[in-house]
């Protein structure tokens, strides 16, 4: 069966992946480079020029070539996902701020990703992608899981909240 | 006030890269959108086409693939001719079975012209390939008035197989030489 999606999907989704860090790297932006929000901006507006370029030369590139160059540009926009995540637990040491990014935001990316690479491999010839299969009703197992994680991330960082104020109290 | 120090503050930074934002993801959508909407459109065989008879009328024409057809029919006066085979129609997929009708589209000289009463019907027969009469698209007169038939119910033709279009003619009593009836009809397929 062919699949609902295109391999720009993956370049859409890295567009948006890049969008959200800015935003949330603005948010945070005290313990983050100035710079860093635009620069996410930058690469946002690149993956831009990326999808126009390759709507243009469609014919040229394959379905092989267009997969993997729109996935390299996901993975790039994950790894920098990763790496915000990264920075905020060793290079500054905020521990529960990166458990919670890594809850809501690294956690639920990577997976639903992962997820909408699997169907797009599933509905291509196996020889070609050498992904697992995972049909695309899954999505509700991928959302269940996030919203698992999601809850156990709260729980873990409202309990250790609750002691510190407690430890707090009795001094 | 400073400008420099307004444009600093996080709410008026914040607002303008949430504005960047959705203006690069509505793009980034559109453009993916356009792509969806990109159909490609592969030249392939018609399922259905048409072939030419052993009835073949003289002078009628069968274009290149096979997708549309003029055939040039003759009525005598006063006698019925009948062109036993002149027109196939072939499902030239090997493996699916089609659904066909046959629908009027036009019809010349138009009703109301005398020219009309020339003929007395000009009728199409769909038979399969053991001879069967499948559908009949008769097309009757009544002074100058054509009476075109309505549309077939769908024919489903099995794979490999040719079915036989029929005519019969028939034109009136003392009807003037040389008269033509142009006749449109479509051939509706379900691929």
């Amino acid at each position: 069966m062919q699949s609902p999606l295109m391999p720009e999907f993956f370049a859409l989704l890295g567009i948006d992946v890049f969008l959200a860090i800015s935003l949330i790297t603005c948010l945070l932006d005290r313990r983050f480079p100035k710079a860093i929000p635009y620069i996410y901006q930058v690469a946002a507006l690149a993956g831009f020029a990326h999808l126009f370029i390759s709507k243009e030369f469609m014919t040229l590139f394959g379905d092989y070539m267009r997969f993997w160059y729109c996935l390299i540009y996901l993975v790039i926009a994950l790894g920098n996902v990763i790496a915000v995540n990264v920075y905020l637990a060793f290079q500054k040491g905020m521990w529960r701020l990166a458990r919670g990014f890594l809850g809501v935001i690294t956690f639920p990316v990577v997976l639903v990703s992962v997820f909408f690479v699997l169907d797009y491999a599933n509905s291509v010839t196996s020889s070609v992608f050498l992904f697992p299969r995972l049909p695309l009703d899954t999505i509700f197992l991928v959302l269940l899981v996030c919203a698992v994680f999601l809850g156990i991330g709260v729980f873990a960082s409202l309990r250790q909240k609750t002691k510190k104020m407690r430890e707090e109290e009795v001094r | 006030m400073n400008v420099k120090k307004v444009l600093s503050r996080k709410p008026l930074k914040f607002l303008s890269l949430l504005l960047t934002s959705m203006f690069i993801a509505s793009a980034s959508a559109a453009v993916y959108y356009s792509i969806t909407l990109q159909p490609a459109v592969t030249i392939s065989e018609a399922s259905i086409k048409f072939v030419s008879g052993n009835d073949w009328p003289n002078g009628s024409t069968l274009g290149t693939n096979g997708t549309f057809v003029i055939l040039a029919l003759k009525a005598y006066p006063n006698a019925t001719l009948t062109y036993d085979d002149p027109l196939n129609i072939s499902n030239t997929d090997a493996s699916n079975p089609h659904q066909f009708r046959l629908r009027h589209v036009s019809i010349t000289p138009a009703t109301g012209n005398q020219q009309v009463s020339n003929f007395t019907f000009i009728n199409f027969v769909v038979k399969n390939k053991a001879g069967a009469s499948q559908a009949s698209f008769n097309y009757t007169t009544s002074t100058d008035t054509w009476n075109t038939p309505s549309s077939t119910s769908y024919l489903e033709v099995p794979a490999s197989t040719m079915w036989i279009i029929y005519v019969e003619t028939k034109a009136a009593a003392g009807a003037t030489k040389d008269l033509v009836a142009t006749i449109k009809i479509s051939v509706d397929v379900l691929e």
